[in-house]
């Protein structure tokens, strides 16, 4: 249900979803078995929530994927740097000159944790077993026609359509990592893993998960033993484990104390932009918000600066598209400054009475969301909106969500790294995310063309219009791409942030 | 209607402690001399003057408060205390000051509106099962008790969920809350005083049940009730700051003292200030409030009134 529920928040690529976490303070019972302690090199790392589940094909939780990540491989990967697609379990690849025929070749030598020998088997069950069940990231298939194995060495897609995509779509994260052959039947998948990444999953339970290294791992054995996921939810209670040594590392920062962290050397901090985006979305079901003047009336009132900054503590890099600067698909535009009066006298040209009342839904699930509501609101208050939040559990809020039960509400996307998927999604007429009820013809037009083109340049700049118009009708409201923060101990070394904000730990040593 | 003595029915530790009142036999109006009574009680009288000044920062809150408690200027934030910002700003910039006044008007009326509500819907059914018995008391007091079987803010989470946050909202499920224990309160009062000579006497003259009520029994059963009034006061600024605290009470950016203080939490490391004073006004008030309420009992409860009006003069 849950995961259901959350799916339509995982957009593109990972996860936005946390699973509650349910009070899990790290209770210390030293019952855990096999756990840490005992292993000097086992590495400790502070995560904020515990994993809902351990089937890769079925979670949108990131907490799950923050494990799932050392635990399985899939075909191609992000590059660390920059997020291309870099060979894994397939070693090579070529497509056909009508690109619907994609030919992988694979890596020998690769085992799965149980011994047993990877092979072209094991990767058309896996792609069907997403297919055929309608798992949760099935939508990355939707071209694809066939998958076969003519030899265990070889895997065959065949398409229905050319997807230049295609690479991101089947490696961009761990939701399409390869089980082994029938491993649904013979494992109980949601807290069972066999896999072919760096480590093995040992244990989970309600205050810790434990991974130990894989010997006969086909990229070498990782740098340290073992580690072991911590589950601290209060930030500063994190950072306190972190700087009195009881953790190696955390992702769980509080944005506030990053600028007393820089200058600490009781911890290494990183920042790096992520891939995320957050923005505010109004429901165009909902006079006045279906006319695009009152939308862009609120979006010349509001200063995406300033909203950053009370939200991350300048850790976020404001922008009026979805997609950060570093990216290859960035547009360099920005057409909305900060101007209440133009905003006013767009809100007069629209006929609106004013004070006009707009509802903001936003959930503590995600305290980043209630702050920038209240700058927000702030903000509209000079051009006669008057906000009202409402704060709600994550839940309710999906629900409203779905049933179209707003006028505005604020949240995030995270991990996007293809435009093709998210833009559909939430920007095209029958978008399965597009909430808000956005429907342009042209930006229709742009974004089917957009998913077959199969030239980078051209496909750049047909994305490059879709992202005007979508920024001009204001669909989004984009506001900021966050940084991604982690912190670890001094010393620990190999271990790399990452925009997408996977967390990989083969080749981390300890200090 | 007056039959067989009805059993002794479970009542909270207050409405036991304060005793059945007698009847009153004073010829000074007894709510002076209860005053009067009141203000000799230093620790009482403290309380009371407190709650005042507090009440009064509630009323005139937007005269008194040095500026707009949702003026975010961000530039500003996390300032420490000092003589512009006697309280410093939170993490948007905002006059802590300013929030910890306005904060007492968004708690007080919360307090006031559930425990009148309370008040007014647990006394009647108190009342009424209390007075009549019977069928009427099975049916009333047993609704009680289920409403009473619910942990407290369990009850108020559940009531929120079903209407959506708010204050007023968030009135109306403390308010609920309380109920329970007002009605077992009074009736437990009323069972006293229902058999009282004179009330009886009142009866076989003739006088309608309404008279009865509202001149004899009412009156007469009244301070249990009124200590429970003070008491459930403190409660409900409580509860009301819990819920808050969770989310689901004042919605932001109207400061509550529950919500600054759940909001001043993630930064306890680096700013004190944005939990403290929040902190402090709720710990002050529910103090006060608890402190009148423990006045109030022991000037109402007769045995301990003719003690202290004996020593004082």
């Amino acid at each position: 249900m849950r995961s259901t529920r959350s799916l339509p928040v995982v957009v593109a690529g990972v996860l936005l979803v946390s699973a509650c976490g349910g009070g899990g303070e790290s209770v210390d019972t030293g019952a855990g078995g096999g756990g840490g302690g005992g292993g000097g090199d086992t590495l400790v790392a502070a995560v904020s929530a515990q994993p809902d589940q351990f089937d890769p094909h079925v979670t949108t939780a990131y907490p799950s994927f923050q494990v799932l990540e050392n635990v399985y491989d899939t075909l191609v990967v992000p590059n660390a740097e920059d997020l291309t697609m870099e060979p894994s379990l397939a070693e090579s690849w070529e497509t056909s000159g009508d690109g619907l025929t994609w030919t992988f070749t694979l890596r020998d030598g690769v085992t799965f944790h149980d011994g047993s020998e990877f092979d072209a088997a094991d990767v058309v069950y896996s792609y069907n077993r997403i297919i055929d069940e309608e798992l949760s990231n099935s939508f990355r298939f939707q071209n694809v026609a066939d998958v076969t194995a003519p030899d265990p060495r070889t895997v065959v897609i065949t398409l229905s359509q050319p997807t230049p995509n295609l690479l991101e779509r089947i490696g961009s994260f761990k939701g399409m990592a390869i089980l082994p052959e029938n491993a649904a039947d013979e494992l109980d998948l949601t807290t069972e893993a066999n896999g072919t990444g760096p480590f093995r999953l040992e244990s989970s339970d309600a205050s810790r998960t434990v991974l130990t290294a894989y010997e006969d791992h086909w990229g070498g054995a990782a740098g340290v033993g073992g580690v072991e996921f911590r589950y601290i939810t209060e930030p500063a209670a994190a950072l306190t484990a972190l700087q009195s040594g009881e953790v190696q590392w955390t992702d769980n920062v509080p944005p506030q104390q990053i600028e007393s962290l820089t200058g600490d050397d009781t911890v290494e901090l990183q920042t790096t932009p992520s891939v995320d985006y957050w923005y505010l979305s109004m429901n165009y079901a909902r006079p006045p918000f279906d006319d695009r003047d009152v939308r862009r009336a609120i979006s010349f009132a509001i200063d995406r600066e300033a909203v950053a900054e009370a939200a991350w503590f300048g850790a976020a890099q404001p922008n009026q598209t979805a997609i950060p600067e570093d990216s290859f698909f960035h547009t360099d535009y920005a057409p909305f400054q900060p101007d209440p009066d133009q905003a006013r006298q767009l809100l007069e040209q629209a006929g609106v009475q004013t004070p006009l009342t707009m509802g903001l839904m936003v959930t503590d699930e995600f305290p980043e969301t209630v702050t920038a509501a209240q700058v927000i609101a702030s903000q509209l208050e000079p051009i006669g909106i008057n906000v009202e939040i409402e704060t709600l559990d994550f839940a309710t809020w999906l629900d409203r969500q779905g049933q179209g039960d707003f006028d505005a509400f604020y949240l995030g996307w995270l991990g996007n790294l293809d435009p093709a998927a998210y833009y559909q999604e939430q920007h095209q007429t029958d978008g399965p995310n597009n909430y808000q009820g956005y429907s342009n013809p042209q930006v229709d037009q742009l974004l089917q063309q957009g998913a077959t083109e199969t030239d980078e340049t051209a496909r750049k700049q047909v994305y490059d219009q879709a992202a005007q118009l979508i920024v001009d009708d204001v669909s989004y409201l984009y506001l900021y791409n966050p940084d991604v923060v982690q912190a670890w101990a001094p010393g620990l070394s190999g271990y790399q942030i990452r925009a997408d904000k996977a967390i990989n730990f083969e080749t981390v040593e300890l200090p | 209607m007056t039959g067989a003595p009805l059993p002794e029915p479970a009542v909270s530790p207050t409405a036991t402690e304060a005793g059945v009142p007698s009847t009153a036999r004073t010829s000074r109006p007894r709510w002076r001399e209860t005053l009067v009574l009141l203000a000799r009680n230093p620790t009482a009288a403290v309380a009371a003057t407190v709650l005042l000044l507090i009440a009064l920062m509630a009323v005139f809150d937007e005269t008194l408060a040095p500026s707009g408690p949702n003026e975010i200027a961000v530039e500003d934030r996390l300032q420490p205390p000092s003589l512009e910002h006697p309280f410093g700003t939170d993490d948007l910039g905002r006059d802590i000051l300013s929030r910890v006044v306005l904060g007492a008007a968004v708690s007080l009326r919360v307090g006031f509106l559930a425990v009148a509500f309370a008040l007014v819907v647990g006394a009647l059914i108190g009342l009424l099962a209390g007075f009549y018995g019977c069928w009427v008391d099975d049916v009333l007091m047993r609704f009680m008790d289920i409403l009473f079987a619910f942990p407290a803010v369990l009850l108020a989470i559940a009531v929120l969920a079903v209407r959506g946050p708010g204050s007023g909202n968030t009135a109306l499920a403390i308010g609920i809350v309380y109920v329970p224990v007002f009605a077992r309160v009074t009736r437990a009062s009323v069972l006293g005083v229902r058999e009282e000579v004179y009330v009886r006497a009142s009866r076989s003259v003739g006088a309608s049940d309404w008279r009865l009520l509202t001149r004899h029994v009412l009156p007469n059963a009244a301070p249990p009730i009124i200590v429970q009034t003070s008491v459930s006061l403190a409660f409900a600024v409580l509860a009301e700051a819990a819920l808050s605290f969770l989310g689901l009470g004042t919605q932001p950016p109207n400061p509550s003292w529950g919500l600054m203080l759940a909001e001043g939490r993630g930064f306890i490391d680096l700013a004190w200030w944005l939990a403290f004073f929040p902190g402090m006004a709720i710990f002050l008030t529910v103090l006060c409030f608890n402190l009148l309420g423990d006045g109030l009992r022991d000037v109402l409860d007769p045995r301990q009134r003719t003690l202290m009006a004996g020593s004082g003069r």
